[in-house]
Parts: structure tokens; C-alpha cells; sequence
């Protein structure tokens, strides 16, 4: 039941997601397009491309939706709305998203085009220089909760979320979750205008349509995660629980769509750079900084 | 007891098969992504084997380790994508002895040491990870800080050797 309704959830946020998405691309906000370009291209022809790598082609688009939904899967919405409450779940969403990778690395090299291959081997560079600011991030996040339970997590921001506790972990996160799930300003695998799609660019019809819901419900998981890590989840007064998680989930969704409108899109070796050189030392202070106010703190509670 | 010890040779098995894949594939992102299903069928048996942290830590690290490795593949194959024909094996005379002996001395290791009995009980995930932790930061800390400078090292070499140099750069403009 539980399952059912997460997944539910997922669907929804990503139709919100794609209605978003197409305003901030097409600047009107039309509620069916989503649906009617999802039949669309469900009702068109999907081609195999000469020689591909059949096995690569076809499992891409489904491991980039499995590994969404499977980090999704440690991500609580409200409290008991959670698929599994792993022991090491704030670990588990990166284990998950690491695959992001491997499906669109799979997606480029499977249909044997130049922009794809070129777009995989993109988010491949992409990965190296996002994946250590991201856990190192939550690193913070998990010193503050002193576990790694989602749950425990999101109940350890009951008086003050992480986004104000940790601003700067919360920065980097951000901005990092909008590498994972390749929006703009970081579309360097997808690229349209430069790539012509990219991994994108040789799927058509069904195989296109799963591929774009699958990065619909990544860009929901990765909302949700910065929601459950840094917004506090499932806190706030008024509304009931799961309302809250919605509330956020979908103001953060409509943040990381907004922003890269305004972003021209970051050259890889520019992107490398900022990450190595900027992100992971202020990662690395981020982490001390949070040691220094838990150490403070327990100090000043002990001698009072 | 059963269905764990099933699982663990079913994914001991998949392991092994994707390792054999790895030299058996033309290409070069094949061959990686068989290194990481392999990898990631270890991290599957540590979950079998109720060791949740370390396997999902394997199934994470593999992906990430991976992408490395394939960037690191790209920078010495003068081969970005792996387009041209290729062949995972080389000096195949010593290779075949260098696998024969190995094999040899890993199945000696799991035959001739002393296991001891298996573990009647599991501590729960969240005693594994205490104890992890107060293991790394205790005992085994010089060992990882060992490795992890020793690689941190062997990858500036990598990077600084496939770096081009100045004089090799001036050669090839000298040729065109």
C-alpha cells in the first residue's frame, strides 16, 4: 500500500514536473501538454538505430527510471509514508544515483550516434565532479542527525532545518542535485541547441517517452531529497505532514527549473573546475564547521 | 540459512560471469560496465550476507570507481569512445600463468585457512556501523589512510603521465 502510493506520489510530482518544465521552456502554463505529448509519443514509431548496442539501448531508460525510484524508495514523505527505512539510507540515495550515470553512460553508447556518445561520456565527466560535494554534503547533514535513517534525519530538524543550520552544506547540495538530474544550467549530457539532445537524441517514440519520465521522476527524487535532508522534511504547523512534503518538494522542483533559465550553460572543463576547486573545500569546511557547532553545543548543554 | 547461502553463490556466480565478460567484450565501455556489474554482484553478496553498509557502500563506490577508471581508460587508449576493434588481452603466455598461479593461491587461501564457524548471530545494521566506524577511526585507520594516499598518488602520476607535454605538443604541430 505503502509502495502504491509512493509511487503514486512520484507520478504526480513528475507531471508537475513536465508542466513546469514545458512553461519554463515555452513560457505557458498548459496542464495537458505533458499528457498529450506523453501519448504522443507513445502512438509513434520507436526506432532501433543501425548497428546499436541492443543490450545498452534498450536497458538504458529503464535503469535511469529504476534508479530514480529506488532512491525515492529510502525518501520519507510523511511519517510511516516510506517504502524501506534502511539503516543506511542517506548512503542508499547516493548508491542509487550513482546508477543515473551508468544508465545515461549506457544510453549514449547504445545507440552508436556521435551526440549521444558525446552527451554520456559528458555526464560521465559530470559525475566526477558533482558525486564527492554531494555526499560530502550530506555528511553534515548525518553528523547533525547522528544517523543515517531518512526518518531520524528529518526528526532531527524539528526545531531548525538544516537549510538554516548548515547553509552552505545546503548550497552545495543544491546546486549539486541539479548536476545529478542534468537541468540547466548542468545539461551538458542532454545540451539542446549545441547536442541536439544528446542521450536523448536517437531514442523515439515509447523508448523517448520513458527516458523523459524518467528524468521527470529524478528531478522529483532529487527535490524530495533536498526537501528530507535540508527542509525538514515532513515538519511545519498547520498542514498535515505529507502537505508539507508536497509543498516543498514542489517549491524546490520549481527553484531548480526556474534558475537555470538564468544560467548559461556551464562548459565541462568550467564546471570540473568549480566543483574540485570550490565545492569540495567548502564541503570539507561545511563538515568541520557543523563538528565545531555539535561540539559547541553539547559542551554548553553539559555545563549548564 | 538456506536461502542465504543460495543467494550467495547465485551472486558469487553473477560476479564471476561479468568478471569473465569483462576480457571477453570488444569494447571498451562494455568491458567497464562488466567490471561494474561484477563489482556491484560483491556488493549484492554483501547484502546476502546481512552486511548492509558495505554492500551498499560497494554498489555506490563501484559506479563512481568505474567512471573513473573509464576516464582514466579514455586518456591512455587515444580511443574516446572505444570505436575502434580492440582486444581486452595481451602478453597472453604470462597472463594465463599469472591467472593459473593465482587462482591457485586463492583457492588455497579459501581452503587451507582457518575460517572457524560461522557466526550464529548478525549484530544489527546500526551495531555494524557503530562498530565500523570505531574500527576506522581506531585500528585500521593508518591502513586506509595508507591506501588512500597511495591512490590519491598513483592518479596525480596517471593524470601527470597522460598529460601532454610542451615539447611532445610542438612535435606533432612540427608534423602537420
Amino acid at each position: 500500500m505503502t509502495t502504491v502510493l509512493v509511487i503514486v506520489a512520484l507520478l504526480v510530482g513528475a507531471y508537475l514536473v513536465a508542466v513546469l518544465e514545458s512553461w519554463t521552456s515555452t513560457g505557458r502554463l498548459s496542464f495537458a501538454s505533458p499528457l498529450l505529448a506523453g501519448l504522443a509519443l507513445v502512438g509513434r514509431e520507436s526506432l532501433v538505430p543501425r548497428k546499436s548496442d541492443r543490450i545498452f539501448f534498450e536497458v538504458g531508460p529503464v535503469l535511469l527510471l529504476v534508479s530514480a525510484v529506488l532512491a525515492a524508495a529510502v525518501l520519507p514523505l510523511s511519517p510511516g509514508l516510506i517504502i524501506t527505512d534502511l539503516t543506511t539510507g542517506a548512503l542508499f540515495v547516493n548508491a542509487a544515483l550513482a546508477y543515473v550515470m551508468v544508465a545515461l553512460l549506457m544510453a549514449g553508447w547504445g545507440p552508436d550516434g556521435a551526440y549521444a556518445m558525446v552527451g554520456g561520456f559528458r555526464f560521465l565527466g559530470q559525475l566526477v565532479g558533482y558525486s564527492m560535494p554531494i555526499v560530502m554534503a550530506i555528511v553534515g547533514v548525518a553528523m547533525r542527525a547522528e544517523s543515517l535513517v531518512t526518518t531520524q534525519i528529518v526528526e532531527s530538524q524539528v526545531t531548525l532545518p538544516n537549510a538554516v543550520y548548515q547553509p552552505v552544506g545546503f548550497m552545495i547540495f543544491f546546486v549539486a542535485a541539479m548536476a545529478v538530474c542534468f537541468l540547466p544550467p548542468f545539461d551538458l549530457p542532454t545540451a539542446p541547441g549545441e547536442l541536439a539532445g544528446g542521450v536523448m537524441a536517437e531514442y523515439t517514440g515509447w523508448r523517448l517517452a520513458v527516458m523523459r519520465l524518467a528524468r521527470a521522476v529524478l528531478v522529483v527524487t532529487l527535490a524530495a531529497s533536498v526537501t528530507v535532508f535540508y527542509l525538514g522534511g515532513w515538519n511545519g504547523p498547520v498542514l498535515p505532514p505529507w502537505a508539507w512534503t508536497a509543498v516543498k518538494t514542489l517549491a524546490v522542483a520549481a527553484v531548480m527549473l526556474v534558475a537555470g533559465r538564468y544560467v548559461p550553460r556551464l562548459r565541462e572543463e568550467h564546471l570540473l573546475a568549480w566543483y574540485w576547486k570550490f565545492a569540495i573545500p567548502l564541503a570539507l569546511l561545511n563538515i568541520l564547521y557543523v563538528g565545531i557547532v555539535l561540539i559547541a553545543g553539547s559542551s554548553s548543554s553539559m555545563s549548564m | 540459512m538456506i536461502l542465504q547461502t543460495v543467494f550467495i553463490g547465485l551472486f558469487g556466480i553473477a560476479a564471476i560471469w561479468f568478471a569473465v565478460v569483462v576480457f571477453r567484450t570488444h569494447s571498451m565501455v562494455r568491458s567497464a560496465l562488466a567490471l561494474l556489474f561484477s563489482q556491484a554482484a560483491l556488493g549484492a553478496m554483501f547484502l546476502a550476507m546481512q552486511a548492509e553498509f558495505l554492500g551498499v557502500l560497494q554498489i555506490m563506490m563501484m559506479a563512481t570507481e568505474m567512471s573513473i577508471m573509464a576516464i582514466f581508460m579514455v586518456m591512455f587508449m587515444m580511443d574516446p569512445g572505444g570505436l575502434g576493434g580492440m582486444d581486452m588481452t595481451h602478453q597472453k603466455r604470462g597472463s594465463q600463468a599469472a591467472g593459473v598461479i593465482g587462482a591457485f593461491a586463492a583457492l588455497g587461501v579459501a581452503f587451507l585457512a582457518g575460517w572457524g564457524s560461522p557466526a550464529a548471530t548478525v549484530p544489527g545494521p546500526q551495531e555494524q556501523l557503530r562498530g565500523l566506524g570505531l574500527d576506522l577511526m581506531e585500528r585500521s585507520m593508518l591502513i586506509f589512510e595508507t591506501a588512500g594516499v597511495t591512490i590519491l598518488a598513483a592518479m596525480i602520476a596517471a593524470t601527470a603521465v597522460a598529460l601532454a607535454t610542451r615539447s611532445a605538443t610542438k612535435q606533432e604541430g612540427n608534423d602537420e
